[in-house]
């Protein structure tokens, strides 16, 4: 018999189906988690969608700038809040969302703000920046959460400590695609389309437009930093549970084909003894 | 006559469509929203809102966020935001006995009296819009 031999063949069988029961088992968690993180996007995507649009409409139309965080101070100085899962085995995901903030900080002036573990050690590794590592585990983190965070970087953003404040996350297309995407949230993004001059879209703030925006920004930044972790869960557990579909697919047809090996070696060995016999008969 | 209004909290949607008045509690006070009101946006306080649908008026508690009026689409970014019948009493009353003897505690540092402090007034709203 050829190469390897039976016992070595049924013992990688073996190693491969042990695999293949882990990945299965890790597909059917992720599916699992999938299903609630999905419910958590839709329920809070329309939130995350209202503010968001509302409060750009707004900065479109308002004519002073009285608040620092309409205010565009041309600095050099950026933070990134980047969003990535806490575990590996989740194919591309991990990879895709960091890589592209690594490119984006690239020669900047920049800190990160990272959440999930991953997103941490990424940045600590190649010596980023970090503003708090105090939102480590992105799994548990709530809305509570959300809103300390989003109080820490307007502090730090009114004391000029940054001039733009980004936020790069995983957006949840569907259970099978996931793009990672950046936003900008602080100043208030404006389109920079001309004003209209049209004097009935005044908009009436109470008591003025300064202490409207300094009480509801630091609500939408916890806002829209709540919807993009949302939007991330679900993706990483979409992106594991596709990985690991991948890999009980691949682990299967590997048992095929060393199965197909065993009983090949099988047959050789049997055909062999037979020829053994014969041949010791005839003599 | 009516208005279109969407109600919007990160838990989903709590109201989408048309009203005839929207009363809510802003920093400043309460504020009433009728229809062709201005365009308007303001933050939220914390205390009772009050929506009439055909007639019908229903309250909610409704605690920080903001609510805009944009031509003459009204849109309530709540951060919370409960119907009446939906607000559990005992919970909110079980969360302000809680929040009470966390704040009896003396040696507190800011950052958790100023949350202990968040949670009282959200149970005493939550019961003040739940009894009715």
């Amino acid at each position: 018999m050829a190469g390897v031999s039976m016992k070595d063949i049924k013992l990688r069988i073996r190693s491969m189906e042990s695999t293949k029961q882990i990945t299965k088992a890790m597909e059917m968690v992720a599916a699992s988690k999938l299903r609630r993180a999905q419910e958590r996007v839709t329920h809070s995507r329309p939130y995350f969608e209202t503010l968001y649009d509302t409060l750009r409409t707004i900065a479109e139309k308002t004519e002073d700038f009285d608040s620092p965080y309409l205010a565009e101070r041309g600095g050099g100085k950026v933070c990134y809040v980047v969003i990535a899962g806490d575990r590996g085995l989740a194919g591309g995901y991990n990879n895709n969302v960091l890589k592209m903030a690594y490119a984006e900080i690239a020669g900047k002036d920049a800190c990160v703000l990272p959440i999930g573990k991953r997103s941490v050690e990424f940045f600590r590794h190649r010596g980023v920046p970090i503003l708090t590592e105090a939102y480590a585990e992105a799994a548990d983190i709530s809305i509570s959460d959300c809103f300390s965070a989003s109080k820490l970087l307007c502090k730090a953003f009114l004391n000029e400590e940054f001039d733009d404040i980004f936020v790069v996350y995983t957006t949840f297309v569907s259970i099978l695609s996931q793009t990672p995407t950046l936003r900008k949230i602080l100043p208030l993004p404006r389109t920079g389309k001309e004003k209209t001059g049209d004097p009935t879209c005044l908009t009436l703030y109470e008591p003025s437009s300064f202490e409207v925006f300094d009480a509801i920004i630091p609500e939408y930044l916890g806002g829209v930093i709540y919807g993009a972790l949302c939007e991330s869960v679900a993706s990483e557990q979409g992106a594991r549970r596709t990985a690991m579909d991948a890999a009980t697919k691949n682990a299967e047809e590997m048992i095929g084909d060393l199965s197909l090996k065993y009983n090949r070696a099988r047959q050789g060995a049997i055909t062999q003894e037979i020829t053994e016999i014969v041949a010791g008969g005839e003599s | 006559m009516t208005f279109h209004l969407e109600i919007v909290t990160p838990d989903g949607v709590s109201f989408d469509g048309q009203a005839e008045s929207l009363y809510v509690r802003t920093q400043q006070g309460d504020i009433g929203i009728l229809p062709n009101h201005i365009d308007y946006l303001a933050a939220l306080g914390m205390g009772q809102a009050r929506v009439t649908v055909d007639g019908q008026t229903r309250t909610a508690a409704c605690i920080g966020g903001m609510v805009s009026v944009s031509a003459g689409e009204v849109k309530l970014v709540a951060t919370t935001f409960e119907w009446a019948e939906d607000i559990d009493v005992p919970r909110a009353k079980a969360a302000e006995a809680r929040a009470r003897r966390v704040i009896e505690e003396k040696k507190l540092t800011e950052e958790e009296l100023r949350l202990a402090e968040a949670r009282l007034k959200r149970a005493l709203v939550r019961q003040s819009v739940g009894r009715r």
